[in-house]
């Protein structure tokens, strides 16, 4: 009996110091709302992002993060949605360009003027922070540089049809397709139901290469026309690859996942994906015996600019406006945490590409070693949809998509676009 | 008497006050601020400028809103004539003294139960061009000259989302309908069967007319379901391809999430409601001229 009051007592007194405790620490501990958007499917938010997240949590007992995750195709909306309503997190993570803009415009953000030259311009180049620079003032810090163009291929799939090379020009890819399709092979695997992939993947590497990298920039300065004769000549390559039957039949009614499934199951030779396909292409390759060539779409006459490669920084972090000075400090130092060094040495050792200026670790895979390779012969171009404001990127999307089903003319995108402009 | 009426009426108001309040809150104010949304130019953060009904102008100009309205009427027709038909006839079937009645309802009524996300991927999987369902089938019966891109043909990819809306929601009228047929009294049946009314005719002149207001419930309910449909056709096609299955619904939603043209998403709603409004009207109108 007495002992069972005893272990009682010894309970209450427990328990009181707990709560003490937790009220003393409530007292210093700052607290800050974080949204992301990294599930940890990926190996660079697995093995990267989501740790670096964790390590600071354990190295700062006394900075509380609150964290929400929202998975990518609905971040996005409920980002902005939720400016609208004026509530934002204290730490969000933004996308680039027209994406982030009406959020500065409408103050929510706060500039990294402070801080900026803990990256500037030893760590990162001033010019690589482009993307979230407005008014000369940086809003946000990238982690990676996200190519949006590659294209993936069965080599032995190719070598069947008689090619054992990637072909060089437009012309012969053509004939290459052609002779899959004489094979009963869907030359390229497409997956367009979201209809962002024959955009982002696709367009802008083929746009920014036929009209060059320069183009988007000018007609958003009035200097050219999307009906100019360049931009057309861009679309009706999407419309030409589309009308030859390259594509298989349902690319408007499966995800951009089925699209890789259809690769992987052989039902089709190449598929055209961006830099986040590369190790999950690595993995799979290695598990089921395909011989994967990486490259990128081959050249077109008279492109000016040839070797341009559409890429876009992202996964960075902005910090919302008006936060007090203690969650300002904390958030300052999360971020210095987060995108130190050491972060963008371990993000390139899960085969990403960084913006940061920092030497390659010699563990590096082989096979990321040669897209590097791959990636240094091409000059980074816009992404349509980091530039393109809101509105126009919705049309350009499903005009795409329209042009690919035959319910559009590439005349009459480009006229939509410019009215829309 | 007339006192105790009217004393009754208050109490029957103030019994009616809680929902009202909610209803104004959640439904009717939501609706008004929408209307006043309309009436601008906004793109959620900068300050809206007031443009007037030129929302509705660019509305009424827009072929792909046209098209939604199209797509939308095709979803209506579909479950006027396709949900309530069905579910009635299957609701007659059922309420015949046979063996299985829980087992049928049970399977019948399922779908309405399964969210319409589960539903969308697992029909997108039986639309699937190469390894489908459907086409498997179509191909193992020797009708291979019947396979179709089902959901990739703008010409035909309404008219198979359509055909799972409508067998989403069969069982819920099949419900409705076996309610109202079993409040049918076996007496007047029974009476009818004497007088000489069998079959066909005893379901025609008898059970018809007695579970009338049921169906004009049942169809405006269906009007109102189809017009504001909108997860089912958005996890399937995302509206596509080239707008061929976009509805209202979506093509509100893409304006004011996607564009961030608030006030034209809002003008899209508000039409919505007017539309829904005046549809439900005609049928009541004719109904009500049915009757004379």
């Amino acid at each position: 009996m007495n002992n069972i009051k005893n272990n009682f007592i010894i309970m209450m007194i427990f328990a009181l110091i707990v709560v003490c405790s937790g009220a003393v620490l409530a007292e210093d501990t700052v607290e800050l709302k974080m949204w992301h958007a990294w599930t940890g499917q990926d190996a660079f938010a697995k093995e990267v992002l989501l740790p670096k997240i964790e390590e600071f949590q354990k190295n700062n007992p006394n900075i509380k993060l609150k964290i929400q995750v929202i998975p990518n195709d609905n971040y996005r909306t409920k980002l902005r949605t939720q400016a609208a309503g004026g509530q934002i997190p204290d730490i969000m993570q933004t996308y680039p360009g027209s994406e982030v803009q009406p959020l500065v415009e409408a103050g929510m953000l706060m500039p990294l003027d402070d801080i900026i030259n803990y990256w500037t311009d030893d760590l990162i180049a001033k010019e690589t922070l482009k993307a979230y620079t407005f008014n000369n003032k940086v809003y946000a810090i990238p982690a990676k540089v996200n190519y949006t163009h590659f294209a993936f291929y069965n080599k032995d799939m190719l070598q069947e049809a008689g090619y054992d090379k990637w072909p060089a020009t437009y012309q012969e890819f053509k004939k290459m397709a052609d002779k899959l399709k004489e094979n009963d092979i869907v030359p390229i695997s497409l997956g367009n139901k979201a209809k962002w992939v024959l955009q982002s993947v696709y367009f802008s590497t083929i746009a920014d290469r036929v009209a060059g990298a320069d183009f988007l920039d000018k007609v958003l300065a009035g200097e050219k026309k999307f009906t100019d004769p360049e931009f057309i000549k861009a679309l009706n390559i999407i419309k030409e690859l589309a009308d030859n039957d390259y594509f298989n039949k349902d690319a408007n009614s499966l995800n951009d996942m089925e699209m890789r499934q259809a690769f992987y199951q052989k039902r089709a030779a190449i598929f055209f994906g961006g830099a986040w396909d590369i190790g999950g292409v690595i993995e799979n390759a290695k598990e089921q015996n395909m011989n994967v060539g990486i490259a990128t779409f081959p050249s077109i006459v008279g492109a000016k600019s040839p070797q341009a490669l559409s890429g876009v920084t992202g996964s960075a972090f902005s910090i919302r406006a008006g936060l007090s000075e203690a969650q300002q400090a904390a958030a300052f130092k999360f971020l210095k945490f987060f995108y130190s060094e050491e972060t963008y040495t371990d993000l390139l050792r899960t085969g990403s590409f960084v913006p940061a200026q920092v030497p390659l670790p010699d563990d590096i895979s082989p096979q990321f070693q040669s897209v590097i390779n791959l990636v240094n012969e091409h000059q980074i171009a816009p992404v349509y949809d980091a530039v393109l404001p809101l509105d126009l990127i919705q049309i350009i999307n499903n005009g795409l998509q329209s042009l690919t089903a035959g319910q559009m003319t590439a005349e009459e995108l480009a006229q939509q676009m410019q009215d829309n402009l | 008497m007339d006192h105790i009426y009217k004393h009754r009426k208050k109490l029957i108001y103030f019994g009616i006050l809680p929902a009202l309040l909610l209803y104004l809150a959640f439904v009717i104010i939501p609706i008004l601020i929408s209307a006043r949304y309309s009436l601008v130019e906004w793109n959620g953060f900068s300050a809206p400028k007031f443009v007037g009904l030129n929302n509705y102008a660019d509305l009424f100009k827009n072929s792909i809103f046209w098209r939604s309205l199209k797509n939308n009427l095709i979803v209506v027709f579909a479950s006027v004539l396709g949900q309530v038909p069905i579910g009635f006839l299957l609701a007659l079937l059922v309420n015949q003294k046979i063996k299985g009645q829980h087992f049928f309802r049970t399977i019948i009524f399922m779908p309405v139960v399964i969210s319409a996300v589960i539903i969308s991927l697992v029909w997108s999987m039986v639309f699937n061009y190469n390894f489908g369902l459907l086409n498997n089938l179509l191909k193992f019966v020797g009708l291979g000259s019947f396979i179709q891109n089902w959901l990739s043909n703008p010409d035909i990819a309404m008219f198979s989302v359509a055909a799972v809306i409508i067998w989403q929601f069969v069982g819920l009228y099949f419900i409705i309908f076996l309610a109202a047929l079993q409040t049918v009294p076996n007496d007047v049946l029974e009476a009818a069967e004497i007088d000489g009314a069998q079959g066909w005719k005893r379901t025609l002149y008898i059970t018809l007319p007695l579970v009338k207001d049921t169906i004009l419930a049942a169809i405006v309910l269906c009007i109102s379901g189809s017009l504001k449909t909108f997860a089912l056709i958005y996890v399937m096609t995302n509206g596509g391809p080239s707008h061929a299955t976009e509805v209202m619904a979506i093509h509100m939603y893409d304006n004011s999430f996607n564009a961030m043209k608030f006030g034209y998403g809002s003008a899209v709603s508000i039409f919505i409601v007017i539309f829904g409004i005046v549809l439900v009207t005609i049928v009541r109108q004719l109904f009500a001229r049915f009757e004379d």
